[in-house]
């Protein structure tokens, strides 16, 4: 159990205690200005961000705005909030929008967000909220797939993945295109990357696959396909029960098939090893008697997209108004930081050993204890250790620091143009 | 308005049509150089009315057929067209060609597009309207064009877009390959940034490179109706900055201002087909009436009162769907003089009544409000009248259907039509949960409402038929009806000997409407055969209990 390995248990009751410390010692307040005020590239970019704080028993406090990094970090420690969330940058301040009713976004990262809970229908290993490192590689694959497709088809540079502190991942997409869509193409995006699964709850998601495939589904097909025997049949075992066998029947569109199918399953041994092979075997030999039905022809690629292509929650990335959890917030029900995380190496991040808001203070106060001739005179903020990098947040804090720069880099052409506009007079 | 129908296209007077021609270049056509020329006030008004026919064509073919440029969508506005003698539309969305048929055509098309934009400029609603049918004309028109056609087109209008070369479609050639039938080499490819082509983007239909979609001819309608919208959103601004100096001329003014809530349909402001008594409006408002007529009606018979804008809205309603001006005039007093004194009534209400029915004031015979109008008025907050699809908010329309028996699900359906913005959708749904059947035809005016609700009931047919023995409980008040509407029609044609020096002229019309009023009945007649004798079989009264059984039950939930 990872969670025996830390040590010490979250306590939920004591988030309140937890979170003062954090704010004040951990949070990375610098950075996190840094990425949102964008090189100040944009009039109003910062100021005029709307952010919300989640306080104790769920209660919201929406259209705040700061004006600078000093006040959103006084505003955070005053308030210590549950949670914070990042709105849209609109055309006024938002904390003025009472006294003027056309408040309207300007801007907004694309947003994604991906939820192991859309995953029940084909993970056996947990459900709900529950999180493991085989589920986990539902969200890799998901990562993979939706990261190259910005990359490559869209163009887009700077993207940040954060794991969402229980069971999910944000993704941002923070190039200037793409805080700049509007509701239409954000909701084109978003439909290019959504496989339309027919099939509403509890029933069976089935994916249509035609002869003639797009590029990114073959590209999609490409990754998933060498993870389908891993995940679905290793890990999650898939087809190993009647549910399991039942399901993956309910995905083949004829009656005849179904029951030679069924018929076959029957007579074999009841593990998804085998059961997956009969399957592919059956439709193998069909295509090769030339007696395979068109609509049959990709019915195996089609098990697999449906399995385990991502599985979006595209309202959220369709508005330019949704609130989203920011990183480095603390997942209130597990204790979990929301850090960021390299894609590429998505497989092997571990959701299981995030660091804990409580681990992470400790850690700062062992650390502490061995350097105590340090903390014995009280020195300049600035030739301190950053408290970050004495705890296991540092990797995390890095890989976000990374992504400040190059977006930095990007927008500084922009930033130089807008401080010379303000020159002129 | 009556035109008559035309096969031949006509030509316009205007004294300088070739100067039309280089603003109209092509079949398809983006609408971006104002006329120059002089149209006469007749064909000025013609055009305007022709247009309007085929953008409300497009709008019906939208309500009927969700999916824009599919078959049944395509034959239907043909169709539509075609009966309605707007044959030189069916030409223009049938590629491109040179003809002088060609030519006419689109100086038609030309000149009757601008002619409306100054009825469509006025506010951010009717723009829109008119943007996105202008928009399914573009689509529909740019769909039939060839390869080379679309070639053609985007030299004329200098677009800059060239396909790209051998080289470049070698480097992805297999990409491009499966998103065309067919060789590669046959189709150009136009590389374009992703944002022109949301649509695409959208399905899926293009390859996409570095923020880059790759399309091909066949797709490219996308990037160019995104060139057509903003040409008619800029050109619709800049008309509504020409208005003022354009209301000057009255004769103008006249024609445009109330073309979009004008009505080209059928006709309702005389009815001859039935005559109904209003002892029978209660029983009609459960099930006939419209949700914005039965708010009214219910309205007025539980506070015996109703606002100015209502009195119009449902007076003339009840005048279209037959009931004589004596009974409307008894039906408002009875209900008024609950809380007034008779006389009052006399004096402030009755004068309103009377001109509905044109018999006061300015003694137009004044039409019943069609959707379009019910929609586009703006009530205050007390009023009544309106469409409740429009403007109710969803947990009110929510609870008014429920009471109303409708069950769960078809509110549902009817919330989600009308929280989208779909009023007249709604509406059909609203008629087919109450009905429980389905309805061919789109809703677009209360009256039509009315006569389809009729019909499905078999009260309108049925008259004809005359099977009253299988509607007892009806019976005696049909038996009424009928020869009230004997009674009635004659009274009538005696007034109008007595009244109208042109009477001839009249009854010849009257006689000739009834003519074709009654072969469209022969029609419906064997369409609706099979479901007035299911109907016709049931029981009028358990009908009603059901109604009433149901909404009860829905108090309890």
């Amino acid at each position: 159990m990872p969670e025996a390995l830390n040590g010490e248990e979250y306590d939920a009751t004591q988030l309140p205690d937890y979170l003062r410390l954090y704010y004040k010692r951990l949070f990375p307040h610098k950075q996190f200005y840094r990425w949102l005020s964008y090189n100040l590239s944009e009039d109003g970019i910062f100021t005029h961000r709307e952010f919300s704080f989640t306080m104790q028993d769920d209660i919201y406090i929406r259209y705040l705005s700061f004006e600078n990094q000093s006040e959103m970090e006084k505003e955070i420690c005053a308030k210590i909030p549950h949670k914070i969330d990042i709105g849209a940058v609109f055309n006024i301040r938002p904390k003025n929008h009472r006294s003027n009713p056309n408040i309207k976004p300007m801007q907004r990262e694309l947003v994604f967000d991906i939820d192991l809970t859309d995953y029940d229908n084909v993970r056996t290993c947990c459900n709900e909220a529950n999180i493991c490192n085989k589920c986990w590689k539902f969200m890799a694959v998901a990562c993979k797939v939706i990261d190259i497709a910005l990359r490559d088809d869209f163009g887009f540079e700077h993207i940040l993945w954060v794991f969402s502190g229980r069971r999910g991942v944000h993704c941002w997409v923070c190039d200037k295109t793409a805080r700049h869509l509007d509701t239409k193409g954000r909701g084109a995006i978003a439909d290019y990357l959504q496989l339309s699964m027919s099939g509403g709850e509890n029933s069976v998601s089935k994916v249509t696959l035609f002869d003639k495939q797009h590029h990114s589904i073959r590209r999609a097909r490409s990754i998933i396909e060498p993870l389908f025997n891993e995940i679905i049949i290793d890990d999650q075992n898939a087809f190993g029960s009647a549910t399991g066998t039942e399901r993956l029947l309910k995905m083949v569109p004829d009656e005849n098939c179904r029951k030679e199918l069924q018929n076959l399953f029957s007579t074999t041994i009841a593990d998804s090893k085998s059961i997956w092979s009969t399957f592919v075997g059956y439709f193998e030999s069909m295509r090769v008697k030339s007696q395979l039905k068109p609509k049959l022809r990709h019915i195996i690629e089609e098990v697999q997209l449906a399995m385990l292509y991502p599985r979006l929650d595209i309202n959220v990335s369709k508005g330019t108004n949704h609130l989203l959890k920011a990183p480095f917030c603390v997942h209130p029900k597990t204790g979990k930081i929301c850090v960021p995380f390299n894609p590429n190496l998505a497989t092997k991040f571990d959701p299981t050993t995030v660091p804990k808001v409580n681990l992470l203070l400790n850690e700062i106060d062992t650390f502490d204890q061995k350097n105590t001739d340090a903390t014995e005179t009280p020195e300049d903020k600035a030739s301190r250790v950053k408290d970050f990098k004495k705890t296991s947040m540092f990797k995390s804090t890095v890989i976000f620091e990374e992504f400040i720069r190059k977006l930095e880099q990007s927008t500084k052409a922009q930033a130089i143009t807008v401080s010379d506009k303000r020159m002129e007079f | 308005m009556d035109f008559p129908k035309r096969s031949k296209i006509k030509p316009l007077k205007t004294p300088d049509e070739e100067s039309i021609d280089r603003f109209a270049p092509h079949n398809c056509m983006f609408y971006i150089v104002p006329p120059q020329n002089d149209v006469s006030l007749k064909d000025f008004e013609e055009l305007a009315i022709e247009r309007l026919k085929l953008l409300r064509i497009l709008e019906q073919a939208g309500l009927k057929y969700p999916k824009i440029l599919s078959d049944e969508w395509k034959e239907h506005i043909i169709n539509e067209l075609n009966l309605e003698g707007l044959k030189y539309f069916v030409r223009l969305i049938k590629g491109n060609g040179n003809t002088d048929q060609d030519k006419q055509s689109r100086r038609r098309d030309y000149l009757s597009h601008f002619i409306l934009r100054f009825a469509y400029c006025r506010s951010e609603e009717l723009r829109r309207w008119f943007m996105a049918r202008e928009m399914e004309l573009f689509r529909f028109k740019f769909s039939a064009l060839s390869s080379s056609e679309i070639k053609d087109f985007i030299e004329i209008y200098e677009m800059g877009y060239r396909p790209i070369n051998d080289e470049q479609k070698n480097e992805i050639r297999q990409e491009l390959q499966n998103m065309v039938t067919g060789s590669v080499d046959n189709v150009d490819f136009y590389k374009v940034n992703f944002l022109s082509v949301l649509d695409l983007v959208r399905q899926r239909k293009c390859f996409l490179k570095g923020g880059y979609a790759y399309v091909s001819s066949m797709d490219f309608s996308s990037i160019i109706g995104g060139h057509h919208q903003k040409f008619i959103e800029k050109g619709l601004m800049s008309h509504l900055k020409l208005l003022p100096e354009f209301e000057n001329d009255e004769r103008i003014v006249g024609i445009i201002k109330g073309l979009h809530t004008s009505y080209v349909g059928k006709d309702y402001t005389v009815n001859k087909e039935a005559d109904i008594p209003i002892e029978s409006l209660n029983q009609l408002s459960l099930k006939s009436y419209p949700l914005c007529m039965r708010m009214c009606h219910d309205s007025l018979r539980t506070t015996h009162h109703l606002k100015h804008g209502g009195r119009i809205q449902y007076g003339l309603f009840l005048k279209g769907i037959g009931v004589t001006l004596e009974d409307s005039l008894r039906f408002w007093r009875e209900e008024f003089t609950k809380n007034i004194e008779p006389d009052k009534f006399d004096k402030t209400y009755a004068y309103g009544i009377r001109y509905n029915y044109g018999k006061e004031g300015s003694r137009t015979n004044w039409s019943p409000y069609s959707c379009m109008k019910v929609i586009n008025t703006a009530p205050n907050p007390q009023d009544i009248h309106g469409c409740p699809f429009k403007l109710w908010d969803t947990i009110e329309l929510r609870s008014k259907l429920t009471t109303y028996g409708l069950n769960a699900m078809a509110v549902q359906d009817v919330v989600s039509y009308a929280s989208k913005g779909h009023f007249q959708l709604a509406c059909g749904r609203y008629f087919e949960a109450v009905h429980e059947t389905k309805l061919d035809e789109g809703i677009t005016h209360p009256n039509a409402y009315f006569e389809y609700s009729q019909i499905i009931m078999g009260n309108r047919l049925a008259k004809e038929k005359s099977t009253p023995t299988s509607q007892q409980s009806n019976f005696n008040n049909r038996k009424q009806v009928q020869m009230n509407k004997q009674q009635e029609f004659k009274r009538k044609m005696d007034a109008r000997i007595k009244e109208e020096h042109d009477f001839d002229e009249e009854l010849w019309k009257l006689s000739q409407h009834e003519e074709e009023l009654l072969t469209q009945w022969k029609a419906r007649q064997d369409a609706t055969q099979t479901e007035i004798s299911q109907i016709a079989s049931m029981d009028w009264n358990d009908d009603n209990e059901n109604v009433e059984d149901m909404s009860q039950i829905a108090n309890y939930l």
